[in-house]
């Protein structure tokens, strides 16, 4: 066993998977991750600001490397225009959220979950992005992993959203448990001669190659562009691509959709939660379980895009708690909109992490 | 024969546009030195400068508003192959609202060229003044009077460019494009440009609008990043070996409360660690203000029996107050039930409060370490050569040991 945290065990897992580099700019929560990232990566840079991190990380993206960054909503903020230019050259990255308490600068120090509606409209027009999010150690390996993976084979940002006391508690851990973490290749297999950048075959992705290359001209274009990467107004090229960006990740989604689901038969209860929240409420069922309570646990850890078989599950029962440390219950607005229905709850709190006893007490069975 | 560095596609300037002779100059600047196509990245930026990207048979990148130097370093800094050429264009006013980019290119000194089109105003929006549009022409426009614009290259020289010029005479442009261009480290050069439609009409007015030219050189090597392989942050971490026992068959929390610089992190650490060589599961966090080095220090840690998942600490079973900062976080925390330990200056009196000079035999460094082991040997809790175990890699184990064996 090891004392660890989740902060050392992505920042591995990410090298481990092939990432390249690291560029910070730092920032509470996020700390850690810089520290550690700055040990680790074959290339570390200490950006000047957000914008220029991000920026940097397009620019070596789109030269092949594969770059990550970990900051908060301050940062993931500066990085909002960035992130959307990142999105439409589609280049792989990841970028580390490590959410803590708004609004604005908040409490540096305190965790929270609290930004997953922002990101969700992060991509002017609505697009999705792929947001996986660690709930223990164990995931904190393997998402680490799936996010470089899920980036490299749909050529895109992916966001990795933890928080405060996911990343930055202490744990004892068994590291001999690991899964061996091997480099996630990159190339991509051209198929279509002369090669066009934004040119996909049935599998949506364009495959990828850098600039600088001595074979192939490379277009990359932030603007509105078509399939050779040549800026358009609305051309139908140019705007089936970008319909493309939608399709690509809700047609492929199924490879990166990742969840636990802890279904006791006969329960017509569910609790639906995620990051930090899945801790307590992983405690609270085993709480209520042994008070011969019915209850089943749904842990989602790709929070977006949605995938049908989070609907579907949670379609299937009667009564419906959405557990999250934030002030309106940000996931579950973005399964069931603004409007209340009887049988669906929320446990919700800021400030301090949502107790088993606080979902125990809600639930009230 | 080399192949053409632009396509056949027509110009998408104005009639009479400065930044079509500027195209026409880098071109002419890369036959002149030889280069393939493919061996050129163009990275453009927002404004009718940016509309280049067709223009070139180059690899091209087209980005953000202002933000194409810190995109073309990104480029630069990622390239396996460092015979390729990064060329970043941008506008007036692209240099103004990145001005930062700007400056953290010149200074880091990467092999780019950045190539400014000054027209002097944006030319995408109608023609409204920039940060580099000079006195002389917002005199003529009666905007901004007494506002300088800011000077680019000097700004870049100060910052550490290599090469940074401002050109005015497009009879100039070729051979300073090509100086930029084999100049190794990062270069900018300035090239005066005019907008029919919104600024000045004719080249010939750009001598009487423009700022001097100039021309500025420092000497100094290009930087290159290096991609470095590095051990495995899992092979510095400390294995901890279960070879003890603890009568802890539930969970038991415990809270150290005192001020920065009294270890008490440290101790949390270490008494975290004496419990998994106990055979518990342990967590431990610690809290304290942004400013680490002044005010209250606190530490959870949580032993269990069995894996942890939630690791709030909300009513713990004992906690450690060793300051006036410390028992201030802490003093809500406290129920008739819990067992405090505390340093007897503090003078807290009650049946579920035991105090002993600790700080006063062993210092304030070592105090918590001495609490700890206190309440160790009066619990049994964890046996005590299990804590001594933990403190033992730490690298002034020989002092903090000594500190616990003090008697009190």
């Amino acid at each position: 066993m090891v004392l660890t945290d989740a902060s050392l065990l992505i920042t591995e897992a990410c090298v481990k998977a092939g990432a390249d580099a690291f560029i910070g700019y730092p920032i509470t929560p996020s700390n850690k991750f810089y520290s550690y990232g700055s040990k680790r990566f074959p290339l570390f840079l200490a950006g000047p600001d957000e914008i220029t991190v991000l920026q940097w990380m397009t620019g070596l993206s789109a030269a092949g490397k594969f770059p990550v960054t970990a900051t908060a909503f301050p940062g993931l903020a500066l990085m909002a225009e960035t992130f959307n230019m990142a999105y439409m050259m589609e280049l792989p990255m990841l970028l580390i959220i490590t959410q803590r308490l708004g609004p604005s600068t908040g409490s540096a120090t305190t965790g929270a979950q609290g930004d997953l509606s922002f990101i969700n409209g992060l991509i002017s027009g609505g697009y999705p992005i792929p947001v996986l999010c660690p709930s223990n150690f164990e995931d904190a390996w393997k998402l680490a992993e799936e996010s470089v993976k899920t980036a490299i084979n749909l050529r895109t940002p992916v966001i990795l959203l933890t928080s405060k006391e996911m990343v930055m508690t202490q744990k004892s851990f068994d590291i001999s448990k690991l899964h061996e973490i091997n480099k996630i290749n990159r190339v991509h297999e051209i198929i279509d001669l002369p090669y066009k950048t934004y040119k996909s075959g049935n599998n949506f992705i364009p495959p990828f190659v850098p600039v600088g290359n001595e074979e192939h001209l490379v277009r990359l274009n932030s603007s509105t562009h078509d399939d050779e990467g040549m800026i358009q107004k609305n051309s139908p090229n140019a705007l089936a691509n970008t319909i493309r960006l939608k399709e690509k990740m809700e047609k492929r989604l199924d490879e990166y959709t990742f969840f636990e689901y802890d279904k006791q038969d006969d329960s017509k209860h569910l609790i639906v939660t995620y990051g930090i929240s899945a801790e307590a409420s992983r405690d609270a069922v085993e709480e209520l379980r042994k008070n011969n309570k019915k209850i089943s646990l749904l842990v989602v850890k790709t929070l977006l895009p949605v995938s049908e078989k989070i609907t579907k599950i949670i379609d299937s029962y009667q009564n419906v708690t959405f557990v999250e440390e934030n002030i309106g219950g940000q996931y579950k607005e973005i399964i069931y909109g603004k409007v209340s229905r009887s049988n669906i709850k929320q446990v919700n709190k800021i400030g301090f992490m949502i107790s088993p006893s606080d979902i125990i007490k809600e639930l009230s069975l | 024969m080399k192949s053409a560095v632009l396509t056949d596609k027509k110009m998408p300037f104005c009639p009479g546009c400065g930044h079509g002779v500027i195209v026409n100059s880098i071109s002419k600047a890369f036959m002149e030195l030889g280069y393939n196509p493919l061996d050129i990245i163009i990275v453009s930026d927002i404004g009718c400068s940016g509309l280049v990207d067709p223009l070139f048979a180059t690899h091209t990148v087209h980005g953000l508003h202002g933000r194409a130097p810190a995109l073309g370093l990104g480029v630069a800094m990622g390239l396996a192959n460092r015979n390729k050429k990064v060329i970043v264009i941008q506008g007036d006013g692209g240099a103004t609202i990145g001005l930062q980019h700007l400056l953290e290119a010149a200074r880091r000194n990467i092999d780019v060229t950045l190539l400014v089109f000054n027209n002097l105003l944006y030319g995408m929006t109608g023609g409204q003044i920039s940060g580099l549009s000079t006195d002389k022409f917002k005199e003529l426009r009666h905007v901004e009077e007494g506002v300088p614009p800011f000077d680019i290259v000097r700004l870049a020289h100060q910052a550490g460019a290599v090469s940074s010029a401002r050109v005015i005479s497009p009879a100039n442009f070729t051979e300073s494009i090509k100086f930029a261009v084999e100049t190794s480290g990062f270069s900018l050069l300035e090239l005066a440009s005019v907008c029919p439609s919104y600024g000045l009409q004719k080249i010939k007015e750009l001598d009487d609008f423009s700022e001097e030219a100039e021309a500025l050189l420092n000497h100094r090597k290009a930087n290159e990043v290096e991609y470095i392989e590095t051990p495995s942050l899992l092979d510095k971490v400390e294995i901890i070996v279960d070879k003890f026992n603890s009568s802890i068959n539930d969970r038991y929390g415990v809270v150290l409360a005192g001020s920065a610089g009294g270890g008490i992190q440290l101790a949390a650490e270490l008494l975290a660690k004496a419990g998994m060589s106990a055979g518990l599961y342990a967590t431990m966090k610690g809290e304290y203000p942004v400013t680490v080095g002044t005010g209250f220090s606190i530490a959870e840690v949580i032993l269990s029996r069995k894996p942890i998942n939630y690791t709030g600490l909300d009513k713990p079973d004992v906690i450690f107050i060793m300051t006036e900062d410390g028992l201030d976080k802490v003093k809500n925390l406290i129920k008739n039930e819990t067992m405090i330990i505390t340093d007897d200056f503090l003078s807290l009196s009650a049946d579920n409060i035991s105090s002993k000079s600790f700080s006063k035999k062993v210092g304030k460094r070592s105090a918590v370490l001495s609490a700890i082991s206190y309440w160790i040997s009066n619990t049994d809790i964890i046996p005590e050569e299990a804590f001594k175990e933990a403190i033992r890699p730490h690298k002034h184990a020989d002092l903090l040991i000594k500190a616990i064996e003090t008697p009190l």
